[in-house]
């Protein structure tokens, strides 16, 4: 169980601008190379999973290369889906002059912090679930630690207020089923027909369709969170420079990561300086360079390293990626399948 | 009067003597449910009236179901129209 390939979840992540798209990217066309159908998608709502492939994607699965299928989530776009369907539920319920009224509070609903989100890590949750039986592989791109860490740690904080609002409606119910047993005698009823008929009878309809929307949310945070911390099912893959600040930060990731207990399993150390790059500039570059790699070779012990030297050129295209995987998954000991 | 008079009337008896029993408890249990469904109602809005919630997203699609309640409760609550700016029912 020690292959990356073998997971059926992996998330790419790091500070912005380590690489983590490209990473994500040759990793990902490895894996569909060695025959695993597989899903890349990224989550930065700056998506730049595209320019890397050198195809437009969007928000639907596009297909990249034999085996291979990409997807940018767009969160807006499923923001608005879903308040439309508020909307569209709520419209049903009141008079048309308050339409307007709805749209506005609505649209503002729309902007609020959390939203965007909350809309995304809907649309990952779904994938996780569903793309199981599509894919063999999924590869997340993630976007910058600080906003993965929150995406990740949602479906935590969303399982215990859907914990709690259901615990609000069973107490509610339970109060209704007592109300039930010192209300009318129904034996009685059928004899005289009419007593005690003041009883209210609860709206069944509408507590049983609160319970069943609390309680699809509920299974679908829980079934995410138990696939996130499953580290037969998932693998987090750190992407990181040999530099000050993307190795504080990871360390903070790393931090986080084992407290919502998300198995990280491996680190990319990417754009080191080329061996055979020359010059005076870049010998004293190259000097503190290793002072770093040694930090991080200490820091993250634990972590499976990969190391990737800095391209003369940008990456774009599969030949590249191809070329970038190759050397990752050699390092990996990963080599699995036809690579 | 027959036997099957009489024991209407002895049913009839038995009927009152339990509701008077029943009925303070049944009020009691009743305004316990009322009070458990308006907080769960003001959950739902809490974000309308400034109170941070971590899962606006989702209460959002729970609103609809609750516009009805959320009449009543205003209502009940001796204002006549919501109090809530941005949020109008009636």
């Amino acid at each position: 169980m020690d292959r990356i390939f073998d997971r059926r979840i992996v998330f790419v992540g790091g500070k912005g601008g380590v690489g983590k798209t490209t990473s994500a990217g040759a990793l990902a066309l490895m894996a569909a190379e060695s025959g695993r159908s597989t899903l890349i998608v990224s989550t930065d709502p700056a998506h730049s999973l595209g320019d890397v492939f050198d195809k437009r994607i969007g928000n639907q699965e596009t297909s990249l290369a034999p085996n291979l299928s990409g997807l940018e989530i767009d969160p807006e776009a499923e923001a608005e889906q879903h308040i439309e369907t508020v909307k569209m539920s709520m419209k049903s319920l009141v008079a048309p002059k308050m339409y307007r009224e709805i749209d506005r509070q609505l649209d503002l609903a729309r902007h609020s912090p959390g939203t965007m989100e909350a809309a995304l890590l809907e649309r990952m949750a779904d994938l996780m679930a569903d793309a199981r039986s599509r894919f063999d592989l999924l590869i997340f791109d993630t976007a910058p630690s600080g906003h993965t860490i929150r995406l990740l740690s949602l479906p935590e904080v969303l399982g215990a207020w859907s914990d709690g609002m259901l615990g609000h409606r069973d107490r509610s119910r339970k109060l209704g089923d007592l109300l039930e047993v010192f209300g009318r005698d129904h034996s009685r009823e059928d004899e005289f027909g009419m007593i005690g008929g003041s009883k209210e009878k609860p709206d069944d309809s509408r507590d049983g369709r609160i319970r069943d929307i609390l309680l699809t949310r509920r299974r679908k945070f829980h079934r995410a969170r138990e696939l996130l911390t499953d580290p037969a099912v998932t693998a987090f893959l750190l992407v990181i420079n040999a530099e000050r600040l993307p190795i504080l930060e990871s360390m903070k990731t790393l931090d986080l990561l084992k407290k919502f207990n998300i198995p990280v399993t491996g680190m990319i150390v990417n754009r080191l300086l080329p061996p055979d790059a020359d010059g005076e500039f870049l010998r004293e570059r190259r000097l503190q360079e290793n002072e770093y790699r040694a930090e991080i070779d200490q820091t993250f012990a634990e972590l499976r390293r990969v190391y990737l030297h800095l391209l003369p050129h940008d990456v774009h295209g599969v030949e590249t990626l191809r070329e970038i995987g190759r050397k990752i998954v050699q390092q990996l000991g990963d080599v699995s399948g036809a690579v | 009067m027959t036997w099957a008079d009489i024991k209407k009337k002895l049913s009839w008896l038995s009927y009152l003597a339990t509701e008077a029993y029943n009925a303070p408890y049944r009020g009691a249990v009743a305004r316990a449910k009322r009070d458990e469904d308006d907080l769960f109602m003001l959950l739902i809005f809490s974000e309308m009236m400034g109170v941070p919630n971590p899962a606006t997203y989702y209460t959002l699609e729970l609103q609809p179901i609750m516009l009805e309640r959320f009449h009543e409760w205003h209502k009940r609550a001796g204002m006549e129209h919501s109090p809530l700016d941005g949020f109008r029912c009636c």
